[in-house]
């Protein structure tokens, strides 16, 4: 059941033509990253979809209703809304942001405040702290959760994200994208996220639709973006350098382990990647190792000659 | 005052203002004795004034004041004896303009000189500068003026000051006084009133229309190069014609002398800086919250009121700062057309080369001009605050 | 409901129409004589049952002929010599004379706007030369005649003047040709403005040797100042007369005003007017005051 539904939509301004004829559909609950670089088009594809730019052609329909038929503010109040630079209102204490869109949606004060202090405690960063500060007195990996946070404030089944974590730097990269994977998983909201990082995507994505010149690439799972490029363009956004490793990236001891055997030293939990148990076993020093739950109980075994195997070119 | 006795690095301003200080008292006369309002006065040096107990104290509380600018670290000390002396100063001039006005009479003039206006502003300045490195609250500020108000308005009802020339100007016409004040104050604020109803919905409109923006300040700036006194009198014609033909003008209290032409010459002269700075200040804010704000589902119009407004408030406020006190000085030119005002002294003053007279207009101009200043840049700083 | 709102609104205007055709607008120019026969007018109607409003001090004389031209006030003092500036006659030899200057400007402002020119004032506020006490008194000064014979004998004047005075043809110049009289430059001390002020504090500091002063006739520090005015016996300048000039429906409506205000403008001498204007300006009294005092004194007040 496809949550968002985009067909042949096209954007001109005068005789450019910004957006080239895009169709895509992106699941229920799924993490969709729009990759490309400046200039592709994808940040103004995404802000057709809440109406913040206005189509010259095709249609958009969410959860099979056509946005054009719902009026405007209605139809941003029930999508959240990120940005680069987060747009915080400086004059706004942290709790009224997020608060802003449920109230526009008229919810009452105490489920606000329930919800506000439930988005902030998922956030980590402690209610009693943080809801009467200003954002400008929040650092800016703060600051970057609080605009989350505000966008999901008012359950929204979509979640629109542009440059979300551009501002932010390397460090806190990582642990920010982290955390919006957890987020997603728990509410089951449906993300389409546009970024120019390539690792980003890899990280994030269920799918991921390359952009270029206004057109779309290619559309599916970051594997087979890898493994079969659908256009040299797309190949060279993903560097052909290390693709062995980004493969590796993707999958998870859990899909790919061997059957547990005894006398193994090292252990490696499960949910860590094929690319990053393959370096702590180089670091270590190893060239099998148990694969153990949070429990800390073998479920499994890797050794690195199985590990080089499953990063081969398929 | 063992502890407060640090010595601090040899402030700028201070040694500046000391020398100030210095040169205007040992060069310039402290007070003129005139005979009448328009003989011109025997001039005295403080110096020479100092068989005058009174005199004497302000001396040594100048040099003590000079002291403390100079090598006394802690704020607040400075700021007690720099209040201290200013109080004295304006003593010290109440009491030698009685002391040497001849017994009875009423026609006898004490000119404060060049001398005291400088030690004055060099006094007010070390207050000053006190209180900024105090670093009050916008509220502690207003607040701070407050009090040296009470001050001064304890000073002028002590009686101490009464035989300056000032005050007798004063005592001369103290019904006119009072209600040309009102009239000052009714024209500075009426005209501020209307600018603002009508300079901040043209300046959103601007700021939504850019091709209606470039044009409509271009008109106002032109309207701001017309000197004053000719746009009164410009005014005049169309509205004495409208106030002849039209009986609801004339109700309505329009008429082409007085307080109409004025009040219509300053709400033009105050259309710029409103719409100028409506719009500043809606361009100013970041374009992202705004993008943000339109992406969450806010309206227009929530966006305007919940957002832009609140955001550009710090200029806007800033820009009808600088309307009032430009209206505060305008209102005196006003009096040449019957408009009434502080100015009304000022040109009698000026036509009867009694420069007393002129004073009594000028000074409360400049009070009012400089308070409603101060309240105001407060009130910029304490909007500004959570958003700052 | 709009329609009430309009009814309301009209008769109100209606009413407030009514309430100022009584009351007679007095005004007057802000210098010091202005006020002071502005402040007579007031008082002198006031005593004589005649309902008044206070517009004295209003402003400059451009603003005022606008404003009494409009209607806007109805009566104000006003000099007969400055008819020629209004209708652009200004080199018309009538204006010399008193008698010939007042009838001409009450021919031409009665022709053109209905107004009136009432019963005018003797004195001369015009361009005049006063020279110090100390140096008339010995000399014998008087007249601009006995000065011009005084300078042509080697009298050590020097005139402190502005520098229209010195260079119009109406003023010095005039005054030299028809008194027979030079001075030399070093006996001329030019200042740029043309306010008597200066000229007056000039001559009483002898700053620079100035012991001449160029004022106008019936300055009030004048006298303070210890100087004395030279007449005028050739009639070298233009008359300005201080009359009450009145538009003509108020004065139809009023006509008391012109048997009140004649008595007294006829008592307004020049000498009378110099003292008053001098107690204004020099001794600093309220202009009202001064006015109440002067028509108690002659009995126009009781």
């Amino acid at each position: 059941m496809s949550m968002i539904d985009i067909r042949n939509v096209t954007k001109r301004y005068g005789e450019t033509t910004v957006v080239d004829d895009v169709s895509m559909s992106v699941e229920k609950g799924t993490i969709t990253v729009i990759v490309g670089t400046s200039g592709s088009g994808k940040s103004t594809l995404i802000r057709m979809i809440n109406r913040l730019v206005a189509k010259s052609d095709g249609e958009i329909l969410i959860d099979g209703r056509n946005v054009a038929d719902v009026p405007e503010t209605e139809l941003r109040r029930n999508i959240g809304y990120v940005i680069q630079g987060n747009g915080l209102f400086p004059h706004r204490t942290v709790a009224q942001n997020i608060a802003t869109v449920p109230q526009l949606l008229g919810w009452s004060k105490t489920r606000i405040k329930a919800r506000v202090d439930e988005l902030l405690g998922l956030f980590n960063l402690d209610p009693k702290a943080f809801s009467l500060k200003y954002p400008h007195q929040l650092s800016g990996g703060e600051q970057q959760r609080v605009g989350v946070a505000r966008a999901l404030a008012a359950e929204p089944e979509v979640l629109i994200m542009d440059e979300p974590f551009g501002a932010l730097d390397p460090v806190i990269r990582g642990k920010a994208q982290d955390d919006l994977l957890a987020i997603q998983k728990q509410f089951g909201t449906t993300v389409i996220l546009v970024t120019h990082d390539m690792d980003e995507a890899f990280h994030l994505a269920n799918r991921i639709a390359v952009m270029r010149g206004g057109k779309l690439l290619q559309y599916s799972m970051p594997e087979k973006i890898l493994t079969e490029p659908a256009h040299p363009f797309v190949q060279q956004l993903t560097g052909t350098t290390d693709r062995a490793l980004k493969r590796m990236s993707l999958l998870s001891l859990t899909s790919s382990m061997a059957p547990a055997k005894v006398g193994l030293d090292h252990g490696l939990p499960q949910s860590l990647s094929l690319r990053d148990a393959l370096a702590e076993m180089i670091w270590q020093g190893i060239d099998e190792a148990a694969v153990e739950d949070t429990a800390k109980e073998p479920v499994g075994s890797i050794s690195m000659s199985q590990l080089l195997e499953l990063g081969r070119k398929a | 005052m063992a502890e407060t006795l640090a010595v601090r690095t040899l402030d700028r301003l201070g040694v500046v203002l000391v020398f100030a200080g210095i040169a205007g008292a040992g060069l310039l006369p402290f007070i003129y004795v005139k005979a009448n309002r328009i003989a011109s006065g025997k001039p005295m040096l403080l110096t020479q004034l100092l068989n005058q107990p009174s005199a004497i104290a302000l001396t040594l509380l100048l040099v003590l004041t000079a002291f403390a600018v100079l090598f006394l670290e802690d704020a607040r000390v400075r700021l007690a004896i720099s209040t201290l002396c200013l109080a004295a100063l304006i003593a010290t001039m109440g009491l030698v303009a009685t002391a040497f006005t001849p017994e009875g009479s009423t026609v006898a003039r004490m000119t404060p000189g060049g001398g005291f206006w400088v030690l004055l502003a060099v006094t007010a300045l070390v207050v000053s500068d006190a209180l900024v490195k105090i670093r009050l609250s916008p509220w502690m500020r207003i607040a701070a003026l407050a009090l040296y108000a009470c001050l001064l308005v304890l000073f002028l009802r002590s009686g101490l000051l009464d035989s300056l020339s000032i005050m007798r100007e004063y005592a001369n016409r103290g019904d006119q006084f009072w209600s040309e004040a009102l009239t000052h104050v009714k024209l500075a604020f009426g005209s501020l009133a209307i600018s603002v109803l009508i300079g901040l919905p043209l300046g959103i409109v601007c700021f939504w229309v850019p091709k209606l923006r470039s044009a409509l300040l271009q008109g106002l700036s032109l309207i701001q190069t017309i000197p004053s006194l000719a746009l009164f009198g410009l005014l005049m014609l169309p509205l004495g014609y409208l106030a002849a033909h039209v009986p609801l003008a004339a109700a309505l209290g329009v008429s082409g002398i007085g307080a109409a032409p004025a009040l219509i010459a300053l709400v033009l002269y105050s259309l710029l800086p409103v719409v100028a700075n409506t719009v500043v200040g809606l361009e100013g804010v970041d374009p992202a919250v705004r993008d943000a704000a339109s992406g969450m589902g806010l309206t227009r119009r929530q966006i305007l009121t919940g957002i832009d407004l609140p955001l550009a408030l710090p200029v806007i406020v800033t820009g009808i700062r600088i309307v009032l006190v430009q209206s505060i000085g305008l209102v005196t030119v006003a009096a040449l057309i019957g408009g009434g005002g502080f100015g009304v002294f000022i040109f009698q003053g000026l036509g009867q080369t009694a420069m007393d007279l002129v004073l009594l207009g000028a000074v409360p101009t400049v009070i009012f001009a400089f308070s409603s200043a101060v309240i105001l840049d407060a009130v910029v700083d304490s909007i500004r605050g959570p958003a700052a | 409901m709009l329609t009430k709102f309009a009814l309301a609104v009209s008769l109100s205007a209606f009413a407030a129409g009514t309430v100022h055709a009584a009351d007679v607008v007095v005004s007057s120019k802000i210098d010091t004589e202005g006020t002071l026969l502005g402040n007579v007018i007031v008082l002198a109607l006031n005593a004589n049952g005649i309902k008044t409003q206070d517009k004295v001090a209003l402003g400059t004389t451009p603003v005022l002929r606008k404003a009494i031209t409009a209607g806007e006030i109805d009566i104000y003092p006003e000099y007969t010599g400055n008819a020629g500036f209004f209708f652009n006659k200004p080199d018309d030899a009538a204006w010399k004379d008193l008698k010939q200057g007042y009838n001409a400007a009450k021919k031409l402002d009665y022709d053109a706007n209905k107004i009136v020119w009432l019963t005018p004032s003797p004195a001369n506020n015009t361009w005049a030369i006063a020279v110090r006490n100390d140096v008339a008194g010995p000399n014998k000064l008087k007249s601009l005649t006995d000065f011009g014979k005084w300078v042509a004998g080697g009298g050590d004047a020097k005139l402190v003047a502005s520098a229209e005075f010195v260079n119009s043809a109406g003023a010095l110049p005039a005054f030299q040709t028809t008194y027979g009289f030079t001075l030399k430059p070093d006996q001329e001390i030019i200042l740029s403005g043309g306010d008597t002020a200066a000229t007056i504090k000039a001559a009483a500091d002898k700053t620079n040797g100035a012991n001449t002063a160029m004022v106008y006739g019936t300055d009030g520090a004048i006298e303070a100042a210890e100087l004395t005015v030279l007449e005028d016996d050739k009639n070298v300048q233009q008359v300005y007369a201080p009359t009450p000039i009145i538009r003509e429906e108020v004065l139809k409506a009023n006509p008391k005003i012109e048997e009140v205000l004649a008595p007294i403008f006829q008592s307004l001498t020049a000498d009378e007017l110099r003292k008053l204007n001098g107690k204004i300006q020099v001794d600093g009294e309220p202009a009202k005051a001064v006015a109440e005092g002067y028509l108690k004194e002659k009995g126009f007040l009781k």
